[in-house]
């Protein structure tokens, strides 16, 4: 366990879309890993967290705080998923973009650090990078603009040696004390959360 | 289409037709409808993104009103809100605001009548925008009013140009409302000049078919290159829209 501030997530959800029934639970701290079939409702489950999505029932709570009614920008949540950037920046701009929303004072040797540490080791337009460089770019984005918790639907997909990606990740998430919930394809990739829970046709379980 | 195009040239022709004031008209039309057209950019497209955003069937049902009503009842509704029967009417001609046969009744009229075009347009394309990077900005602490401003709008450029000339389209066939409002424009540089619908109409009156078919038959070129550069952008955007 890292010896760091814990910010408890504490979630009971239930949505209908359509044919399918979301009923998840969730109360943990930490680096979160998700997984489940494609339609298990994975990313339906960030989405209510991150406020896309409105719950029919439930309540989404962060740090003992109720953030469930809250609109996404007040949520201090980050919503990361292999479309999220913003096209036309440059990699610096884009960097930076979120801490300048609000108005954090960033030192640039963290905005080095990271960048070193995440491999952004690339410039120009985000809209010419390849889908790997724009999931760095968005995933470093994120941590400088320090949110309290981070959701990340499968945005480690198309990076390359994404094992080495997420350990790195983990680290510095865990320095800027940024809880972490994450999807993957890959059940390996559970062995590196703190957490890891299951989701079945809608259905939470936490398996650790 | 055509056939106008071919009487208007051909059998049908009448020197009266290409006159000087023909052009003139057309000049009137184009300024004043690319002049609309720009207002409902300025005004309209954050009422198109959010009516893209939220649902709102109440907007939605007003901003269409000027479109599903006869345009003669628009500029009907025009002269009686600024007119000397209403307060906001008085007030206007105390401070000089004059709106029969000024450039401001036919723009307004113009843009009453093509902004639900352009509304309709906008919407549509914001709805095909993805929304996983307006989310990523929220989620990064952005306002609404900022996602809209840095990043939406700087991806929707395209989508602008293309409803913008489509609204423009629009004001250029308008003759309804501005038929009432602004006859003519008694104000420089384009003092005594008829729209070109309204000169149409006029010559059709005055001269007969001939005059007015070959009338037509400019301002239907005119029209089909506005057509032309809108396919143009239109293909463009949605090359755009595919990531090519």
């Amino acid at each position: 366990m890292d010896e760091r501030r814990l910010i408890v997530i504490k979630v009971e959800l239930k949505k209908r879309l359509g044919g399918f029934f979301l009923d998840a639970e969730l109360s943990d701290e930490n680096y979160i890993c998700l997984t489940g079939k494609n339609g298990s409702g994975k990313t339906t489950l960030l989405n209510l967290i991150g406020g896309i999505l409105s719950p029919d029932d439930g309540y989404v709570m962060l740090n003992s705080k109720q953030i469930t009614s809250l609109p996404i920008e007040q949520r201090h949540v980050s919503i990361v998923t292999p479309d999220s950037c913003i096209p036309h920046l440059d990699v610096d701009q884009h960097l930076v973009w979120g801490a300048k929303n609000k108005r954090l004072n960033i030192e640039s040797e963290y905005v080095t650090e990271i960048k070193t540490g995440l491999g952004i080791n690339f410039s120009g337009k985000v809209n010419k990078l390849s889908l790997g460089m724009r999931e760095k770019l968005s995933v470093a984005t994120s941590l400088i603009s320090k949110p309290e918790l981070m959701l990340i639907d499968e945005a480690f997909s198309n990076i390359d040696n994404h094992e080495d990606f997420i350990a790195t990740f983990r680290n510095l998430a865990a320095k800027a004390e940024i809880d972490v919930i994450f999807t993957t394809q890959y059940p390996d990739d559970s062995t590196q959360a703190d957490h890891h829970y299951r989701l079945e046709s809608g259905k939470s379980t936490r398996l650790f | 289409m055509f056939l106008l195009i071919y009487e208007g040239f051909g059998p049908l022709s009448e020197p009266i037709g290409y006159s000087y004031e023909v052009f003139r008209a057309i000049e009137l039309t184009l300024i004043s409808s690319a002049v609309s057209s720009a207002i409902s950019v300025a005004v309209f497209t954050p009422l198109a993104y959010y009516l893209a955003r939220n649902k709102n069937s109440l907007g939605e049902t007003l901003s269409a009103i000027p479109a599903s009503i006869p345009h003669p009842i628009i500029g009907v509704a025009i002269l009686v809100i600024v007119s000397p029967l209403t307060p906001f009417g008085r007030f206007l001609l105390s401070v000089g605001i004059n709106f029969f046969n000024t450039y401001l009744g036919l723009i307004t009229a113009l843009t009453i009548v093509s902004a639900p075009i352009y509304i309709n347009s906008m919407q549509l394309f914001f709805q095909s925008m993805n929304v996983a990077h307006e989310n990523y900005a929220l989620g990064l602490g952005a306002s609404k009013f900022r996602t809209f401003i840095s990043v939406a709008l700087p991806n929707a450029g395209r989508g602008i140009l293309s409803a913008s000339l489509i609204s423009m389209s629009r004001a250029m066939s308008e003759f309804g409302s501005i038929s009432i409002v602004a006859y003519y424009v008694l104000q420089q540089p384009f003092y005594g000049v008829n729209p070109a619908p309204v000169l149409i109409f006029q010559y059709y009156t005055y001269y007969g078919l001939g005059a007015a078919v070959t009338a037509s038959a400019v301002m239907i070129l005119v029209s089909i290159a506005m057509m032309i550069i809108l396919r143009l952008v239109k293909q463009d955007n949605s090359k755009w829209m595919k990531g090519d």
